[in-house]
């Protein structure tokens, strides 16, 4: 069979160094597949959901079995919903499934990028594969969020309120921007079909046309590896792809996908029939996004209530939180790469990763800013965190606002430090600090022998 | 051995599990019984593969050489017009001008785009509140004052309008002596009954906690606590523009009834939200 | 439910218990309409003196130092003329009064102090200080689940949660869970607004009943997708797709991406 379509695309030789090629074999190298396998879950199980989905905000009359929604008016789009989840044989089990895969994959990435960071394997040649990849990140974000956006429920909805009044906060375009978006005031019946397009059409053509890319870079590039007994700056040491990589790569695919169908089965996930359909007059309370949200909503609930209005222009304050923060952010990311090699001067090829030890620097900036992200998404939650530690959540949120300072810093200097020791004592290695050798004196004190 | 022994088990276990899925997914089974069982078939296949490829697998070590894309480069091949320099400032010239025509006609492209929604025109400005209008609860039944009972919160909307977004507004019945409201707004609250816009003025969501004894108002998105006693300014949270006040009176008939739009706009803010609108009112 | 035999085990009951239900309905109607009218009597002057002395007497040894000795409130408790007989029982059957938490904190739900018939007698003496709501008397009625739902989401979400598992609701308040609830609780708290919870006088009986049926339902549905996790929504999620899902997924990781065989130099 495959002599028969080698015959006619010419496969065979290209194939086979493909199969030999080499890739290095460490752990901390399969957190990006964890995040490819959770987006294959979650297009197939997708798939399986667009086929019963309705993106149309149009009232219908509830009728299926769930009882407390019978006889309301809902949105069409919550309606096919409801029916998937009860109606539909092993629909809820996909819902479910293709929930948790989202969590997931966001955190995935996260890890994955974590990992590429503090072992620098973002300096060149791999630039471009870098700013690749966070652009998946926001592909990643946008996805989730337009995702869970589509039930029309009650939480959801909210979320979406809030976007559009961070949206209405930029200054000169807000309004025009939001109004264009949402296709006038909220809330609006255009925004429910819109977010599918981008959902289920445009957003993951372009996140699986950038991780196509991100891989081919990949491989055209060889991955880089650690500093291995053998591995130098001009080779590539570890195991050929076929069959070695690719059995381990097939069996953690799909055991990421039965943990994530265990999940699926066993634990709820996002129940839109206890929200209920969206309802711009009321909300429920907690009220979060999901979590790769909760940042952006925790600098929402953070920032103090700063407006200011000069020479007749507003900057409200959902717009320093909700535009500048993640702007910033985001962008110090992105150019991450060409920053260190401007500040340290290496503009050399690196194909050997780093140890975090190594660059006691990048790594504290690095765990600086990871806390930043975990302290914002706390926050997120501040009135759940507020009720579990039994505090006020004023309290709650007051103590954040001095832990997104101070942590941070703190934390920068200790990861510091704590660099700096463990490379300096493995640097040389033999020679730990001199300690003290005492001798009793006949006195019955003690005194210090002086080092010869 | 044991490796191979743990393969065909692991694989039993998955195929187990797929024969299990036909069964539940025939008979309906509960969604654990679909999460369990398909958890089986892939965890087995899975673990099968793992040990398969960890255990049976000679994967030596071997090393693969790399060259880099940046040594060896040739020289970047110079683009020869053969011409004088006449023809290349000419070039040039149309070089840049067919640039410029490529981002116009880009921007042009875009026009479209304006299509997606209407301009904000005076909405952001206005609600469906207007002087006369009767204020409603959610089942449309004008409000009497006399009905109204302290510590009370209800959702109320201009009559007619019931369940408009932007008119959504919170009727709280507080004792008299207790209101402290700039002079301007006190004969806005008849007898301790007062109206504040329900969209909240940071993010826009509707603030419906009531904490009733301390006549505090909370919005559960980012927690803006707002003083109902004090023109429901914000005392907490990143709001910083109090909840606009709805005018109101009490007609002849003892229903409540406003006195016109709120004096300022609703909701989060927005860049010229200072100015007044096009149409003046 | 899977398979036949549950659903005909079911549908058997429900024949049996309609069956009870249809013999006994009639006489149960007579003595529920006889014992509410009775308790209707208590609130007016019908209650028995000896009923209200009683309350008076319990009332001085036990809630008179916050209370006052006529219930006109002190600056260690507020005033209990108008609150009613609903406002009496629904803190006295949640245990929330006698309080024993520290000064100026939220009074939380905990065993009642007082057995039931002293409970009746309190609570007849707390109705005779003024007039307020009596007990009222919530139906608990399937039929109406889907208005209460309606209704719970407007006024009772924003503070209790969408799924009635309480939250913060600031300055150190908490709206409770409402899972042990009972539908004279409820429609009691809708009626009075104990502590920071406002009245919800706009409510009529027939909402305030759809709303206890609700909560009913609530308190005995089971979670159609497994196990619930706390349901509050993306937090706990968040947090066990994290824990749990990345978790479980590393250590996955960790096996594969070991060197089994020792082939590393």
């Amino acid at each position: 069979m495959l002599t028969w379509i080698d015959e006619r695309l010419g496969l065979a030789a290209w194939a086979r160094a493909g199969l030999r090629k080499v890739f290095p074999d460490h752990w901390s190298f399969l957190l990006g597949e964890v995040a490819l396998f959770c987006l294959v879950v979650l297009v197939l199980t997708g798939v399986f959901l667009t086929l019963f989905y309705v993106p149309d905000a149009t009232s219908v009359t509830y009728s299926g079995p769930w009882a407390p929604l019978r006889g309301q008016s809902v949105s069409a789009a919550f309606d096919s919903v409801m029916r998937l989840s009860f109606e539909v044989r092993a629909g809820l089990v996909m819902r479910q499934i293709h929930h948790w895969a989202a969590l997931v994959f966001v955190a995935a990435i996260v890890v994955h990028l974590l990992r590429i960071f503090f072992t620098g394997a973002f300096r060149r040649p791999r630039e471009i594969n870098w700013l690749v990849g966070i652009g998946l990140l926001l592909l990643a974000l946008t996805m989730g969020i337009t995702g869970y956006s589509l039930p029309d429920d009650l939480l959801s909805g909210t979320g979406l309120r809030v976007i559009y009044s961070v949206v209405i906060a930029i200054p000169f375009i807000g309004p025009y921007l939001a109004f264009l978006v949402f296709g006038g005031e909220f809330p609006t019946p255009e925004i429910i079909s819109r977010l599918f397009v981008f959902h289920v059409m445009l957003l993951p053509a372009l996140l699986i046309g950038g991780v196509l890319v991100h891989l081919a870079i990949l491989v055209r590039q060889k991955h880089s590896q650690y500093a291995v007994p053998g591995a130098t700056e001009e080779n590539v040491v570890g195991r050929a792809f076929w069959p070695s990589q690719v059995f381990k790569s097939t069996g953690l695919a799909i055991l990421t996908a039965a943990v994530l169908a265990l999940m699926g089965g066993l634990i709820q996930i996002n129940p839109i029939w206890a929200y209920g359909p969206f309802d711009a007059t009321t909300v429920s309370s907690p009220a979060q996004p999901d979590w790769y949200a909760g940042w952006l909503d925790g600098a929402l609930r953070l920032f103090p209530p700063i407006e200011i209005t000069a020479l007749g222009i507003t900057i409200p304050s959902p717009f320093i939180p909700g535009v500048l923060l993640p702007g910033v952010a985001f962008g110090v990311m992105t150019l991450w790469p060409f920053l260190e090699a401007w500040v340290t001067g290496d503009h050399a090829e690196h194909q050997l990763l780093d140890g975090p030890r190594e660059k006691p620097l990048r790594t504290a900036f690095g765990v600086a800013g990871l806390l930043v992200f975990v302290i914002l998404t706390l926050a997120g939650g501040n009135d759940v965190v507020a009720l579990v530690f039994g505090v006020p959540v004023e309290a709650m949120t007051n103590i954040l606002r001095v832990a997104i300072v101070a942590v941070p810093l703190l934390g920068f200097g200790l990861t510091y430090r704590i660099c700096r020791e463990l490379f300096d004592r493995r640097e040389a290695p033999g020679q730990r600090r001199a300690s003290v050798r005492l001798r009793r004196t006949a006195a019955g004190g003690f005194e210090e022998i002086e080092p010869d | 051995m044991n490796a191979s022994r743990g393969v065909a088990l692991a694989l039993a276990v998955s195929i187990a599990g797929s024969l299990a899925l036909v069964v539940i997914y025939v008979v309906g089974g509960s969604i654990q019984q679909q999460g369990i069982g398909l958890a089986l078939a892939l965890g087995g296949m899975g673990t099968a593969i793992v040990i398969w490829a960890v255990a049976l697998i000679e994967a030596p070590i071997e090393i693969e050489e790399r060259h880099s894309f940046a040594t060896g480069r040739e020289h970047a091949v110079v683009v020869d017009s053969g011409t004088g320099t006449q023809e290349i400032s000419r070039r040039r010239f149309l070089a840049r001008l067919l640039a410029g025509a490529v981002g116009i006609l880009g921007a042009a492209l875009v026009l479209p785009a304006f299509s997606l929604g209407p301009q904000p025109g005076t909405d952001l400005f206005r609600t469906a509140w207007r002087r006369g209008l009767r204020l409603v609860d959610l089942g449309n039944r004008p409000i009497r004052l006399d009905d109204l009972v302290a510590d009370s919160v209800t959702t109320v909307f201009p009559e007619g309008f019931v369940g408009r977004p932007d008119s959504q507004t919170l009727l709280i019945k507080v004792s008299p002596s207790d209101l402290a409201l700039p002079s301007d707004r006190a004969a806005w609250a008849p007898e301790g009954c007062v109206a504040y816009s329900k969209v909240c003025t940071h993010a826009g969501c509707p603030v419906g906690l009531y904490r009733a004894k301390e006549h505090l108002l909370l919005c559960p998105c980012h927690q803006s606590t707002f003083d109902v006693l004090r023109g429901a300014t914000p005392i907490f949270g990143p709001a910083a523009r109090p909840l606009p006040q709805l005018p109101m009176e009490v007609d002849a008939d003892g229903y409540l009834v406003a006195l016109g739009d709120f004096p300022e706009p609703i909701g989060p803010g927005f860049w010229d939200m200072t100015h007044t609108p096009a149409d003046g009112g | 439910m899977t398979g036949p035999m549950p659903r005909l085990r079911l549908l058997a009951l429900v024949l049996l218990a309609a069956g009870a239900v249809g013999a006994l309905l009639p006489g149960a109607m007579a003595k529920a309409n006889h014992s509410a009218s009775l308790r209707e009597a208590s609130h007016s002057s019908l209650a028995s003196d000896s009923d209200v002395n009683a309350g008076h007497a319990v009332f001085n040894a036990r809630c008179a130092t916050c209370h006052g000795d006529a219930g006109q409130g002190t600056a260690l408790g507020p005033s209990l003329v108008g609150v009613g007989g609903a406002g009496a029982d629904f803190e006295l059957r949640t245990g929330r009064m006698p309080f024993s938490g520290s000064p100026g904190t939220q009074a939380v739900r905990k065993p009642p102090a007082f057995d039931d018939a002293t409970i009746r007698n309190l609570v007849a003496y707390v109705a005779s200080l003024g007039t307020g709501p009596p007990i009222p008397e919530p139906r608990v009625d399937t039929a109406a689940v889907s208005a209460g739902q309606h209704l719970f989401i407007a006024n009772c979400a924003p503070c209790h949660g969408a799924t009635a598992r309480g939250g913060a609701v600031g300055g150190g308040a908490l709206a409770p869970p409402l899972d042990v609830a009972t539908p004279v609780q409820v429609a009691e708290a809708m009626l009075i607004g104990p502590g920071e919870m406002p009245v919800f006088s706009s409510l009529s009986e027939t909402d305030r009943n759809a709303v206890v049926s609700y909560v009913a339902y609530l308190q005995t549905q089971p979670d159609p997708g497994g196990v619930s996790i706390g349901g509050i929504g993306p937090v706990p999620e968040g947090f066990v797709g994290w824990v749990l899902g990345l978790g479980l997924i590393l250590v996955v990781v960790l096996v594969v991406g070991r060197d089994w065989r020792g082939s590393r130099a």
